[in-house]
Formats: C-alpha cells, structure tokens, sequence
C-alpha cells in the first residue's frame, strides 16, 4: 500500500509493514506469544519434570533420574487402581452421554413449538460452574435428607443405613450420574448440529409405526452423522479423562479410592505431597492416552480439507 | 408444520413427552436448588416434600452476603473473568481475522496448534504453570490467573473469532480498501461491528470459563485478596459446615451471571462451538 517509506519515521514504517505481507503474522504474534510462553513452555517443562526427582518442600530443584518415576508409577497400586477407575469412568461415562445426547439430538431436533428455547435451556447444565453441579447433587443426593434420595426410597430404592456415598461399589456410578447431567448436552450439540445439517426430506421420515422409524434412523440418519459421533465422542473422552473437578468436589477419591482418578492423583501428588516430579509422571501418562484419542479427532474432524 | 391436524400419531406425542423429560432433567434440579434457598425452615425436611410458597425468604441471601466473604470471592472472580476476556478477545480476534484473511506458509500449522492446544490435560499444565508463576511472581495475584485462564481460552477464542470472520463476505472490506482505508482500518471500521454479536458470544464463553474454574484458581490462589469464589465456596463447605439453605444461596449467587449470559447470547455461542469443532 503505503511504498513511500520515509527513512527515520518508523512509525510509517511499522505501519507499511502492516499492509505488507508480513499483515498476517503481526496480528498472530501476540497470541503465539501466549500460547508458546504459557502452553508449549510449560508442556515442555512438564514433560521434562517427570524424568526429574523434584519435590517442593526439599528445596533443591531438580535432578534428572530418567526413568525412574515411570517405574515407580508401574510399581504404585495408587496409579493401578486410579487407571482402572479412569478406564471405567471413562467408558461408562463415554457410552451413557452418548446415548442420551443422541437420543436429546433426535428429539430436539423435531420441530415444535419453543423448540428453540428448549434446545438453549437443555444446554444450561454443561455451562453450569462445576462447583454448584458438585453441591447441588450432594444436596439433592444427601444420604439423610435429599430430595432425590428421598424419591428413590419412595420407590423402594434404598442404599443402605451408610448411604450412597459411603459405598465403595457405588460412588463412583454417583458422580458419573451428575456427570451425564452435565455433560451430554456437549454430545447433544454436536449431534443436533449434524441432525440438522442433513437435507430435511432425507431427515423426515415418511413412516408413522415406530419399526420403520428405527429403520429410518439406522440406515439413513446414522451414517450420516457417524463422523460427528466420532469427532464428539473423542473430544467427549478427553473431556472425561481430563476434568478431575467433579470427582474432586463430590467425593475427593473417596470412598477408600474408589472414584480416585489419574488427574486426582497427579493433583495430589502436586499440592498435597508436593511431588512435582512424579506428579508430571502420572500427568504424562494421560498425555499419552489423550495423544492416541486425539490423533482420531484430527482424522475425523477434517483438518485442513475446508479450503 | 401442518397446523391443526386432526390425529397425530402417537409417535408425535412420545416426542413431546420426550422433549418435556429433557427440560426438565436439566431444570428441575436448579429449581429445586432455587426454591430450598428460600425456604426459612430447613431443619424439618418432609417427605413426601410439600412445597409450600408461604414461608420463603431471602434470608439465606442477605445472611450470606453479609456474614461471609462471598461479596469479596465474587469481585475477585468478577475481576479475573473480566480481564480474561478482554485480553482473550483482543489477541483472539487480531489472530482470528488473521488466519480467516490471509493466506500465508504456515497457516495450517497455526490452526493445528490451536486446534490440538484444547485437547493438552490441564493436569499437566497444573505444575510447571504453578512453578512458572512462581518465577514471574505471579502466584496470588489476579494477572497470573487471568494469564492462565487465557492459555485455555485462547484457542477456543480465535476458532470462532476466525469462524465468524469466515462468515462475512470480504467484499466489504475490500470495498473499504479501495476508498483508501488500511487493513486495520478495515477490520476495524467494517469487519468488527459486523461481527459484534459473534463476539459478544465468545466473550461470554470466555467469561464463563474462567468464571467456572475450580482447579487452576486452587492452585493459584492463596489468599483472600485473590480467591475466585469456587475455591471460597468450596473451603467455607469444608470449615463453616454451611447450612443448606446459605450453600443452595450462593450456589444460585454463582450461577445467576452464567445464566444471564447465556439467556442473552447462549444460541449464538453453542452454533459458534459446534461450527468451531468441525470443519466440513
């Protein structure tokens, strides 16, 4: 634009420099910045802790010992039992949302009178802060005195004189309960919005018996959508692998460890035992499992094909 | 939609029915939340619950917020949110109208990242984030937990800035250059009125995140000068024993701001989300 540069106005110059062709990476500088000194520096750093013996109140920094947090953490029946309830979670919690953000997508997706503000409304759930869907359940869900717990019982539900959260066996079906509650409309979202990207007289249809509407659903919608249910379920899984709050909150490991997972127990290890090293250790590890599903959202979102 | 026929099939009823479960499922709690903070006598809890309108108060709200250091957790997180979006929104709109105008080398790697930045265990960011702060002196302060709080929206906020900024037509813009006005000119003169609603959904998304966050705000903060109100909340549960009625309060507290933000751009942002995850 501007060709005139005037030697020792560096104002005009900055300012040319900014039409020319360098216009798209001034704008993307100061978020590169961010990214690279507050994600990649601190990934790396992480990643390098967990090769290190490094614990906060012995006030020595660092050493580098190789491998020998990793074997410690295959050798720890802490990390045993926090993998196989982050396993259970995960597919439990996988399956259960995917069902009924499914099902929500195919109802919702009808046309009815104030479907629109019932699509918003049902979303409300998965913006409500963590902390009051964590004390709002165990309200609800109080051994002595919630109101759900109360209705269950009307129905000759019971869970015992200890309750539910005091059961080993159960506590962690609790929490994965409150997290369906909070999370399927995130599977629901997705689903709606490949719903209803299809062409409406491919969506609709013709039948009225319900045999032939599950035949609709099977061989006509669900093709269509499987790519968006792959996209949603991964970034669903890694949602579920990712987000210790919920389980912090509402049991805190507990009963015994029976709803500890690995984030938990990396987030103990960090700010209760203040072993930076080991807890890096075990926060790699979910690095490592949430490498392998993210590899399957790149493939399947269709990186790069939109230009 | 025919408008009045005579028989539906039952099928069209299920659906209703359906619809009116989901609606439910994810209101009812909230209201029974609600209705629990303003109820006066708690001790006695009956069931079959009756509900009952005449004994409600707003007692447990004005004991709260007088009693407790609510009001301070609140303007922290008040605070905290805002400067989050602010920072998040300027550097996520400039790199969003950037990949969404510019066709440079590189531009596919810049999307990847960002795309693959969202999917990095907040867990492992946790300690060397920590140790980071540290070193900047940034632990307690409200700039290190808005510094962290924009890592994590960051990405999601140039998506959809860059989604948005997909949707117009750059016809306008190019108009506006021709009549002699500079591409910042252009973006913000044209693009960025243009765009007002995307990124009024953005920021409340942003704002939202860092408003709802539980495990960075434990860990960053230490002091009541900078406590955001999960981690208040979640220590006056642990040491006052909060009553129900004062817990359910500054639940429905908390959760007002999320609510009023998403009644006001709530459908514009789950498209922004949905559009922002897939691309084809």
């Amino acid at each position: 634009m501007d060709s005139k540069l005037l030697v020792g106005a560096p104002l005009r110059k900055f300012k040319a420099t900014l039409e020319g062709k360098y216009f798209a990476w001034i704008l993307l500088v100061p978020s590169l910045f961010m990214v690279v000194a507050f994600i990649f520096y601190p990934l790396y750093r992480g990643i390098y802790l967990s090769f290190t013996r490094t614990i906060l109140l012995e006030g020595s920094g660092s050493t580098f010992i190789g491998l020998e947090n990793f074997r410690q953490m295959f050798k720890d029946p802490l990390f045993a039992i926090a993998l196989k309830n982050t396993l259970l979670f995960m597919v439990v919690g996988l399956i259960t949302q995917l069902a009924l953000g499914l099902a929500a997508a195919m109802l919702l997706s009808q046309e009815r009178k104030y479907i629109g503000l019932i699509r918003v409304l049902v979303v409300l759930p998965w913006f409500t802060p963590p902390v009051v869907t964590a004390y709002m359940w165990r309200f609800m869900l109080d051994t002595n005195s919630g109101v759900v717990i109360k209705m269950l019982e009307g129905i000759g539900i019971s869970f015992g004189p200890a309750g539910l959260w005091s059961n080993a066996d159960l506590a962690i079906y609790a929490v994965l309960f409150v997290d369906l509650w909070a999370s399927y409309p995130f599977f629901m979202l997705f689903l709606l919005a490949a719903i209803q990207g299809i062409p409406k007289d491919m969506r609709e249809s013709t039948a009225v018996d319900g045999a032939n509407a599950m035949q609709h659903f099977r061989f006509i919608i669900l093709p269509l959508i499987a790519p968006v249910i792959v996209v949603a379920s991964v970034l669903g899984v890694i949602h579920l692998i990712n987000s210790p709050t919920l389980i912090l909150l509402m049991t805190n490991g507990g009963p015994g460890d029976s709803t500890l997972v690995l984030p938990l127990l990396a987030f103990r290890q960090a700010f209760q035992a203040y072993d930076f090293g080991y807890a890096s250790t075990i926060s790699v590890a979910v690095l490592i499992a949430i490498a392998g599903f993210a590899m399957v959202y790149i493939k399947f979102a269709r990186f790069g094909k939109e230009d | 939609m025919p408008a009045k026929s005579k028989r539906r099939p039952i099928s069209y009823h299920l659906v209703n029915v359906g619809i009116l479960f989901l609606a439910l499922f994810a209101i009812l709690p909230i209201l029974w939340t609600l209705y629990t903070s303003l109820r006066t006598n708690l001790s006695i809890m009956r069931y079959p619950a009756q509900i009952s309108f005449s004994e409600l108060s707003l007692k447990a709200y004005t004991g709260v917020w007088r009693d407790t250091n609510f009001p301070t957790l609140i303007k922290n997180s008040l605070i905290v949110s805002t400067m989050t979006v602010i920072i998040s929104l300027t550097l996520g709109t400039l790199a969003g109208y950037a990949l969404s105008r510019s066709k440079f080398r590189g531009r596919q790697g810049v999307l990847l990242s960002y795309l693959v930045i969202r999917l990095v265990p907040g867990v492992l960011l946790l300690v060397p984030m920590y140790i980071f702060m540290s070193t900047l002196g940034l632990l307690d302060s409200y700039l290190g937990l808005t510094l962290a709080y924009t890592t994590f929206t960051l990405p999601a906020t140039i998506w959809l800035m860059k989604g948005f900024f997909d949707s117009l037509p750059p016809d306008l813009e190019n108009a506006a250059r021709i009549d002699g006005c500079s591409r910042m000119g252009a973006l913000w003169r044209i693009s960025i009125p243009l765009v007002l609603p995307g990124l009024a959904a953005t920021g409340t998304l942003t704002a939202i995140t860092a408003w709802n966050d539980v495990l960075f705000a434990i860990m960053l903060t230490s002091s009541d000068r900078t406590r955001t109100w999960p981690v208040g909340l979640r220590e006056m549960i642990g040491e006052f024993q909060l009553p129900w009625e004062s817990l359910t309060a500054t639940a429905i507290l908390s959760l007002l701001p999320v609510v009023i933000g998403f009644s006001l751009v709530g459908r514009k942002m789950v498209a922004g989300i949905t559009a922002g995850s897939l691309k084809d």
